[in-house]
């Protein structure tokens, strides 16, 4: 009960953004200058290396570095999401406040990471010579934003159930290790037969990934029906996450 | 004329089902998915009823394993209870658990907002009254320390000053009056009488009969999860003696 409690939640959202960001880089100035190093060194040497080993196609390093990211987002912020209620458990047991503020900030570092790349990206496709469009960039931040709905929809349902069953997150980090290979980031899709898609874009990442690469490399939106295939499921896992959510929510500091 | 009712808990029962063989994960279930677990129930509290009033300073005695932590845990909103209900009309703000709770990577300013955020206090609040609250817990000169440096005293400290300027309507205490140096005590007895005098109502559990007849009007004594006796506050903390008494005796025979 907050007295003010648009202004209170929104400072608690914000508290627990800022001391993630700052106990994971330490505080320090030279945390920040990590912080933003990391996607940035990363794309740096991910070009560098793909340059070499792939002289011939110059689009298909842009293309994996896409991917690389995208997913690597989509691992960080559900295994941070999964963990974050027993992590900020503590917290828990202190007052009465929604759990849910708890998961739904825990993907902030990842989402950090990936708007920093996603510029990095933006900018290297400029001077590249293939500046996308405002319209693409538009789009592009619908996906991360879908993306990001996705990975707390599943977060809802996965801290709750984390625990519940301990081992939760290696069964996760071997789903998400297979769903490298799942989504196409390393191979593209033109090689898998077409009936197996439809199968392919129920792993979210795929959609994700291969629209954005769409609207900011190859200048091509997908068709209507793949937006709201894409909107449906982000609307799906999220109404999903939250009903399991709710189901457990009320036990959560017991379960501790 | 009658006080305003800021928290009551009607008919509260709370069990818990202790498992007599582990099973805590994907593995096990799948494993055990068609045998039933043998649980023990532990009934926690039974039926337990009571009224807090605004200005109200009431004590909550029991010994070790009566259900005092829990029937404030389910006071404060962060358990939930099995039958029964608990309704709050106002405020509410929890010390719970002294000590742990803190992130050790972070000082004890940013420990304070953490923290002052989650007990409902804005930024700006909380801003304002960083100063005052490391005074309060004597802790200006290691405000920039990292919790892991701090003694499991400093870190209660700084949980009993945070919560004692977050409280809003109602504050619950658990084990109050426990942790610090005479002079920090002497502080939370001060501010304990600031806020009761302010019109705060105030729930405090402890186990020092003489806290709790010399700090709350009205006390219940629990005893295996009930309400065994329930009046002012200094014949509850005699009733405790009593049954402390009665206890080792018939450890003693």
């Amino acid at each position: 009960m907050f007295a003010a409690p648009g202004i209170a939640a929104r400072d608690l959202v914000w508290t627990l953004v800022r001391t993630d960001f700052k106990t994971r880089y330490h505080g320090t100035v030279g945390g920040f200058v990590w912080a933003l190093l990391k996607p940035v060194s990363m794309f740096a040497v991910l070009l560098g290396v793909f340059s070499y080993i792939f002289a011939s196609d110059a689009q298909y390093k842009v293309d994996l570095i896409i991917g690389l990211f995208l997913y690597e987002f989509f691992q960080e912020a559900t295994k941070t999401g999964l963990l974050s209620l027993k992590a900020k458990g503590y917290l828990l047991t202190k007052a009465r406040f929604p759990s849910w503020v708890l998961i739904v900030s825990s993907a902030s570092n990842a989402l950090i990471t990936l708007t920093l790349f996603s510029v990095v990206l933006v900018l290297f496709l400029a001077m590249s010579g293939h500046p996308p469009s405002l319209a693409a960039v538009g789009l592009y931040t619908i996906y991360v934003l879908l993306f990001f709905v996705i990975a707390t929809g599943f977060s809802l349902a996965a801290s709750v159930l984390f625990l519940r069953y301990r081992d939760l997150n290696q069964v996760w980090e071997v789903v998400t290790q297979a769903g490298f290979f799942v989504a196409p980031i390393v191979y593209p899709i033109g090689v898998l037969p077409e009936r197996l898609h439809k199968f392919l874009y129920i792993w979210p990442p795929t959609p994700v990934i291969l629209f954005a690469r769409g609207v900011l490399v190859d200048g091509r939106a997908p068709s209507l029906l793949g937006h709201a295939l894409l909107c449906g499921e982000a609307a799906a896992v999220l109404a999903l996450g939250a009903l399991i959510y709710r189901a457990h929510a009320p036990r959560v500091a017991e379960a501790l | 004329m009658r006080r305003r009712v800021v928290l009551e808990a009607s008919r509260v029962s709370k069990a818990f089902e202790i498992p007599q063989s582990r099973r805590d994960t994907v593995r096990a279930h799948a494993l055990d998915l068609f045998r039933r677990r043998p649980t023990e129930r532990l009934d926690v509290l039974r039926d337990v009823s009571f009224a807090l009033s605004a200005g109200e300073s009431l004590g909550l005695m029991g010994r070790n394993g009566s259900g005092k932590s829990t029937l404030l845990k389910i006071a404060s909103g962060i358990y939930a209870a099995d039958e029964g209900r608990v309704r709050a009309h106002a405020a509410i703000t929890p010390i719970l658990e002294l000590g742990i709770g803190w992130n050790p990577d972070l000082d004890a300013i940013d420990n304070i907002e953490l923290l002052g955020t989650v007990m409902g206090m804005t930024l700006r609040e909380l801003r304002g009254a960083t100063d005052r609250i490391l005074e309060f817990a004597g802790l200006e000169r290691f405000a920039r320390l990292e919790l892991r440096h701090y003694s499991s005293g400093m870190a209660a400290r700084l949980a009993y000053a945070v919560a004692f300027h977050a409280v809003r309507d109602v504050l619950l205490l658990d084990e109050i009056f426990a942790v610090g140096d005479a002079e920090f005590k002497l502080r939370c007895h001060q501010r304990y009488r600031e806020l009761h005098a302010s019109g705060r109502a105030l729930l405090l559990v402890s186990h020092d009969p003489k806290a709790v007849a010399q700090f709350c009007d009205r006390a219940l004594l629990l005893e295996q999860g009930r309400i065994v006796l329930e009046g002012p506050a200094s014949a509850v903390a005699a009733g405790y003696l009593e049954l402390l008494t009665a206890a080792s005796d018939a450890a003693a025979s």
